[in-house]
């Protein structure tokens, strides 16, 4: 029983891991800028293809992970100047429908780039196989994305939380006008708070490349459960997204083991539930309306 | 004189898509492009409902139109294959697929609200996804095109002017439901929620029956499509869908009465000459999102006037947010912390 339902328990935390570093970028740049990210799931799949191309050049694992990582986070540093920064007195449905428009340029530039189909996304040699530990075995890269995932997430929130820059966007998420009246300029604020979100999702999607196959979709196959992660862990909480994330993977992936044919359908079932119970979500504050 | 305006650019609206089976072979184009057109719009009316007039950012009209769809596919399968009631018993579905997830939508604004729509959309999207045996997943379900009466088949042309009677009349159903004390209270809502609360108003109630209408509209539209296109397949219901609704309301001019007919025009165009001449399109489409976005955000039909309907910034009020106030900024702070 626990040989059977060990790995599925390790595959819900890696998956919840991925939901949760994806929502913590959507909710980073929603909460702060009031953007939905709708080109979130492009920039995770820019960083696959970039890992890639950085790959079939030679370089190894490691070097694409932090090449592509940093060259996505350019890209999102350019996008957000370009584009997105010039509505931010708009109201969020504009930016919404930007961010949509990119996604589809992304996603066809992608098919005609690299193919329709999947290309060959090869993990190091050394991280693949498994790994056991006692008489429980478990494959070594689902391990690895763990660990990494782990690291990525704390050193975020000791980003946010212990240093200054981080103690800046917090205040700017709640109030930003005073921020700026206190001599912060909220601007450059914005465009490194967009990189954060985006540096997330880059690092999320070169691992998911590894382990879900690297296609044109990819990253919009993440997006929609990162939003309901979003909703269920509350929006505008980064614990709400992590616990969201954990809890939506566990279900999914045991529901998996149990009931394939609802492994989809599960996570919306959770999020009524929790909305039913909770409307703000687990860890969303109250507000006027709920 | 604005009455009189309006009246003739109703009226040239009527005569151009009365004139249509006509024009269109002329320009060497398919009459189910104009059928598409009228659907597209009736279905981009259903999210002008929600955007245009009471301001609330919905993202998972696609989902209704969808339901719509199956639902009248379905029942000219498996019932009797008469397009009449399969059209009505898809209105009634989308209407019913509103109401159904209405209850967790209509308690949050702003963002949050695009969220749950996005999300809720979904399910249904799953729901026709996995559901093999009813839905015939992934590969969709092909359906005859019921006749209108007797036994005689609706061509093409036929099928064109029953869509156009049908998207008349709910345009005129629309046009006095938004003059109605209804259409008035959707508005005030839009304009500004709070105030609308003071005045006693139960906004949550009226989010609830504008999502109830807008699912009526969204079935309608989806309905027809799948008996024009002889099909329902999943991905009508996907929130791309929904995005390109959005977007046509958008294009053409949100909280206008024929933005959204003007903005699906130019996007079924759009799509038809693009995807004829390049197998980029959607990077084409793409680009006109973001170009219409950046560009002209009041719509082509805002271009003219600064009233009609709702103002876009009216969107952004949220709780506490005085447009004074936010005017002077220069500035709109998202509020977040009153979204809850």
């Amino acid at each position: 029983m626990i040989e059977r339902l060990a790995p599925e328990v390790v595959n819900g935390i890696v998956l919840g891991s991925f939901y949760a570093i994806v929502a913590i970028g959507l909710s980073l740049i929603m909460n702060l800028t009031g953007t939905i990210n709708l080109a979130h799931g492009s920039f995770m799949t820019l960083a696959g293809y970039l890992a890639f191309a950085i790959m079939s050049r030679g370089g190894s694992f490691w070097v694409a992970l932090g090449g592509a990582a940093l060259l996505t986070m350019v890209v999102g540093v350019a996008v957000e100047r370009l584009f997105i920064a010039r509505l931010y007195k708009r109201i969020p449905l504009y930016s919404l429908l930007l961010t949509f428009g990119l996604s589809l340029i992304a996603e066809e530039s992608f098919r005609l780039i690299w193919g329709p189909s999947s290309v060959p996304f090869a993990v190091p040699t050394n991280l693949q196989g498994s790994t056991a530990l006692g008489n429980i075995v478990l494959p070594t890269y689902r391990l690895v994305i763990m660990g990494a995932l782990v690291i990525v997430i704390t050193a975020l929130l000791l980003f946010l939380y212990r240093t200054r820059l981080g103690l800046r966007l917090r205040g700017a998420v709640q109030d930003p006008d005073m921020m700026a009246a206190l001599g912060t300029n909220t601007r450059v604020l914005y465009t490194v708070n967009f990189a954060v979100g985006v540096l997330l999702a880059a690092i999320a999607g070169i691992f998911a490349a590894g382990l879900l196959g690297l296609q044109p979709t990819m990253g919009n196959s993440l997006l929609m459960p990162a939003f309901i992660t979003v909703v269920i862990g509350g929006m505008g909480s980064l614990i709400g997204s992590i616990v969201g994330g954990l809890l939506i993977g566990l279900t999914v992936s045991i529901t998996t083991l149990y009931l394939p044919a609802a492994s989809e359908i599960v996570m919306y079932v959770l999020m009524a539930v929790v909305l039913l119970v909770r409307p703000r979500g687990l860890f969303g504050e109250a507000g006027i309306f709920g | 004189m604005r009455l009189r305006a309006n009246a003739v650019g109703t009226s040239l609206i009527a005569i151009v898509l009365l004139a249509l089976p006509w024009l269109l072979p002329a320009a060497k184009l398919n009459i189910s492009l104009g059928t598409t057109v009228l659907l597209f719009a009736l279905a981009a009316s259903s999210v002008n409902i929600l955007l245009g007039y009471t301001g609330l950012m919905a993202f998972g009209n696609a989902a209704f139109f969808g339901v719509g769809a199956y639902a009248s596919a379905l029942f000219a399968i498996h019932t009797v294959p008469s397009l009449l009631p399969a059209v009505a018993v898809g209105s009634i579905a989308g209407m019913l697929s509103a109401m159904l997830v209405g209850p967790f939508l209509i308690r949050r604004r702003g963002i949050y609200f695009s969220l749950l729509t996005i999300a809720f959309g979904q399910v249904y999207y799953f729901v026709a996804y996995r559901w093999n045996d009813m839905t015939g997943g992934e590969d969709g379900l092909t359906v005859q095109r019921p006749p209108l009466a007797a036994a005689k088949g609706v061509d093409d042309a036929q099928f064109y002017f029953f869509a156009l009677a049908i998207f008349a009349l709910f345009m005129v159903v629309l046009w006095y439901v938004l003059r109605s004390p209804f259409g008035l209270t959707l508005r005030a809502i839009g304009q500004n929620e709070v105030r609308a609360r003071y005045l006693g108003i139960d906004t949550n109630r009226f989010v609830y029956f504008a999502l109830t209408l807008s699912g009526l509209f969204a079935g309608t539209a989806g309905a027809l499509y799948s008996m024009s296109i002889n099909f329902a397949y999943p991905l009508l219901m996907d929130w791309h869908q929904s995005g390109d609704f959005v977007m046509m309301v958008v294009l053409g001019g949100t909280g206008t009465l024929w933005g959204p007919l003007v903005g699906a025009t130019i996007y079924a165009l759009g799509a038809n000459v693009l995807s004829s001449a390049t197998e980029a399109w959607q990077i084409a489409i793409g680009a006109l999102f973001v170009a219409c976005v950046l560009l002209f955000p009041r719509g082509l039909l805002g271009l003219g006037s600064r009233s009609g309907g709702a103002a876009p910034q009216s969107l952004a009020m949220e709780a506490g947010a005085e447009p004074v106030a936010l005017a002077a900024q220069g500035y709109e702070p998202v509020a977040q912390r009153d979204l809850g």
